[in-house]
């Protein structure tokens, strides 16, 4: 009963026509409830290993270090903020909020960042309606991971290849901010497919997301690196803080 | 016995600012001694190294009769407390209740031992009725003496503050002078206060500690104190306003200034000497009283 | 945004609020999970009218509940338009646009109604949990749970410095309009980089002294947590009513049985 071959044009007039809803019409997280349980759950096995690990990194150097701890739910807060400050994307003619998990990676590292932005997703699913307690699973492992690892990974090997920071940080923060969509895509691509096709529904919901989340990277790679440069030039001292961050 | 015994003690920070010069800094058990000075005076980093966030480059301190470095921590944050300007320091915990109960948590005691210390400390800074709330949800001057009864809660000998009445308004600021002169004359404890505010500290401190760029410039009563106009402005301070008053007065006048009063009361008797006889009506005398 | 991180009313004294923690959590889980297990709609509705209307009963303004559930509503929107183009085979109506033409699929508009429908439903229900518990006693509950110390202990300082950092943001982003720091797109972006650098350096900060301020009473690198009690036999009867009112409720609608 279902095409599985749905024409190209279709799936580009469907997202033609998202354009027109009040926009950007995905939230950064995947809505409470969208996610079967089945689904929900898998995602929550796929970030477990990962905050666990997190954890356990924490727990190992608040040892050593007892400053540690209210460090990481320091740094934690302000990530908390910075995902929450509205940024203008032309492009949607409204708001929408930076990832932040790229800038995370960076200063503390994609497993504390894992551990961050559990944290982070379990608050503003309880008391800001964002994302949801039964797909914070899916949430932690398009942000904490997906977005971590990309942003951490991007920034070293740039830096390994020579870049200058500035633009190691500014690709970091763009490819962990699409590397994030893209995981959310994906998340959401598997579970409501259907009897469809899977290719057909993810590149559908790709595309739903190309006009803000295109630009939005993009900003999101310079407010990266702004936000580092402005860090190296009054306290730089900070940046080794954290010698698990990009940045040491 | 004393309860805080610097001694000869200097600090430079990494940087190379030096902030304390050998310093000498003595307070009696039950005292209520004041730390003047302006910003960059060295109080800050004095009342630090008192609780053991610094240690000194050269000199001793003493708290109690031990040295410092030999107390073990719990040891020494049972003998002194300090309680931050910013309250934002110094409340991390979500609700009032267990921003009190963290220290004596710490120290490993009963539940109902903490539970008494909690209320004992609200109630001694008049926040009981906070105790459930968040701190978020508190004004300024609540989170002010919060902070204060998370600090009391700890039982310390000597109680440290440090600008305790910065940023309140007057009622504020009149109910946190009184709060601390109560537990100083009540609870026999022990108070340190570094400020800057000059107004409210004759009603309080028995003796006064001007510090200067890492210096102590002069230590004594503050009747004392007050009395030198000069060394006062040395210090990048000022006199209380009733002294400041009554200074420009007698120099207007040509009286001789010798022995300002530091209270509105004192002011008073004097103006009274100063008037002549017959030039005060009668009545006047019972009125103002 | 922030309009919304509005917790006063978990500070009401109800009889909601005083239930413990623990109850609510395990009871809104257990909703939760036969909200999105549900393969009928009447479920998932029926927890949003009860929740929505609990909420109301709760004298939560409208309007919030209305800010709160904005965002989610745009994804339900999205998600209907999708399925309504993408799924199914029984043409609703065409619509053309630049020459291509669209079909509109009754199935696929049916489902992206009951993806909304569910939606809606695990959120209300989340709503509910999230103005009846305050944080700290969600955090306790989660404690209750064994969840990870490290874990609830980050959460703490997280959620209570987000409230101090951003009083301080807020008056550097002040600051930044008045010095007109956002008239230009380029001028507004390197704004807001600064900001956000500076929030990074602000946290940094107050993590020393909120570290020193720990340290002076005692803190080795754990936070200390009061003891758990046990669940008294009202709560206990609670949460037996809740999770067998759920159990029944999926049964007899889900099921069929008893029907």
């Amino acid at each position: 009963m279902i095409d599985q071959r749905m024409p190209i044009r279709t799936i580009l007039a469907t997202a033609v026509l998202l354009c027109a809803l009040p926009s950007p019409a995905f939230a950064m997280h995947i809505a409470e409830g969208i996610l079967p349980l089945p689904w929900a759950l898998l995602w929550y096995a796929v970030a477990f290993p990962f905050v666990a690990w997190g954890l356990r990194d924490l727990r190992r150097r608040s040892r050593e270090a007892p400053w540690f701890k209210p460090l990481v739910g320091l740094v934690g807060a302000a990530l908390f903020l910075i995902s929450c400050m509205p940024i203008p994307v032309p492009t949607a003619g409204t708001c929408s909020h930076p990832s932040g998990a790229g800038i995370a990676a960076i200063l503390i590292g994609p497993w504390l960042t894992a551990v961050v932005a559990s944290i982070a997703l379990t608050l503003q699913a309880l008391f800001l309606a964002h994302g949801g307690l039964t797909t914070l699973g899916a949430n932690i492992v398009s942000m904490g991971v997906a977005g971590a690892w990309v942003g951490w990974g991007v920034f070293a090997a740039a830096r390994r290849f020579g870049l200058p920071w500035f633009a190691a940080a500014f690709l970091a923060g763009l490819f962990s901010d699409w590397a994030t969509y893209a995981t959310t895509s994906l998340e959401l691509a598997a579970a409501l497919h259907g009897e469809g096709s899977f290719t057909t529904m993810f590149s559908l919901i790709l595309l739903a997301f190309v006009p803000t989340q295109l630009p939005l990277g993009i900003l999101e790679g310079f407010l990266c690196a702004g936000a580092l440069k402005f860090i190296r030039s009054r306290r730089p001292e900070l940046l080794r803080a954290v010698p698990e961050g990009g940045t040491s | 016995m004393r309860a805080v015994d610097v001694r000869e003690v200097s600090f430079t920070y990494d940087d190379g600012t030096e902030a304390l010069a050998g310093i000498h800094f003595r307070v009696e058990e039950g005292e209520f001694v004041a730390v003047l000075g302006s910003n960059g005076s060295g109080k800050t980093t004095l009342i630090q190294l008192l609780v053991g966030l610094l240690k000194t480059n050269a000199g001793r301190i003493e708290i109690g009769g031990r040295e410092i470095g030999s107390l073990e921590a719990e040891e020494l944050y049972q003998r002194v407390g300090l309680v931050f300007q910013n309250p934002n320091d110094q409340l991390f915990a979500a609700t009032v209740e267990e921003d009190c109960a963290f220290g004596p948590r710490n120290l490993n005691l009963p539940e109902a031992e903490v539970q008494k210390r909690v209320t004992e400390s609200l109630a001694a800074v008049a926040a009981l009725p906070l105790r459930g709330r968040a701190i978020h949800h508190l004004s300024f001057g609540e989170q002010k003496r919060v902070s204060l009864a998370g600090v009391l809660a700890m039982r310390p000998a000597v109680l440290i503050l440090d600008e305790p009445t910065a940023g309140l308004d007057p009622a504020g600021e009149a109910q946190m002078m009184q709060l601390l002169k109560k537990l100083n004359r009540e609870e026999k404890m022990t108070v340190i206060l570094a400020t800057h505010s000059v107004d409210m500290l004759p009603l309080f401190a028995n003796r006064i500690y001007v510090l200067d760029r890492g210096r102590v410039l002069q230590e004594g009563p503050s009747e004392e104190i007050f009395r030198h106009q000069e060394m006062i402005v040395r210090a990048k301070l000022r006199l209380p306003y009733v002294s400041r008053l009554m200074y420009e007065m007698k120099r207007h006048d040509g009286v001789p200034i010798d022995g300002l009063p530091l209270t509105i009361g004192e002011a008073r008797a004097q103006l009274l000497e100063l008037i002549p006889k017959e030039m005060i009506l009668p009545g006047i005398e019972e009125s103002g009283s | 945004m922030f309009d919304l991180f509005s917790d006063i009313f978990t500070y009401r004294d109800n009889a909601l609020t005083r239930i413990d923690p623990r109850v609510k959590l395990l009871i809104a889980l257990a909703a939760l999970v036969a909200v999105v297990s549900a393969e009928r709609p009447i479920l998932p509705f029926g927890f949003f009218v009860l929740c929505l209307g609990t909420v109301a009963a709760l004298g939560v303004p409208a309007k919030l509940v209305a800010l709160r559930l904005a965002a989610p509503f745009s994804t339900v929107a999205v998600l209907v338009v999708i399925h309504t183009f993408v799924t199914g085979t029984t043409p609703l109506f065409t619509l053309t646009l630049g020459g291509w033409t669209l079909t509109a699929k009754a199935e696929g508009f049916r489902q992206g109604l009951f993806l909304g429908n569910r939606v809606l439903g695990a959120l209300s229900i989340v709503l509910l949990l999230g103005i009846a518990t305050p944080a700290h006693r969600i955090f306790q509950a989660l404690r209750g749970f064994r969840i990870s110390k490290e874990w609830v202990e980050v959460a703490i300082l997280m959620y209570r410095y987000i409230f101090v950092l951003l009083d301080r943001v807020g008056d550097l982003a002040a600051a930044q309009r008045l010095r007109l720091g956002y008239r230009a797109p380029r001028r507004g972006l390197a704004s807001f980089s600064a900001l956000a650098g500076a929030t990074i350096v602000h946290s940094f900060e107050q993590a020393r002294r909120t570290h020193d301020a720990m340290r002076l009473r005692g803190y080795r690198g754990t936070m200390p947590f009061g003891p758990f009690p046990a669940l008294k036999r009202r709560e206990r009867g609670i949460l037996l009513l809740g999770l067998a009112g759920i159990l029944a409720a999926y049964a007899i609608l889900e099921w069929g049985v008893a029907g």
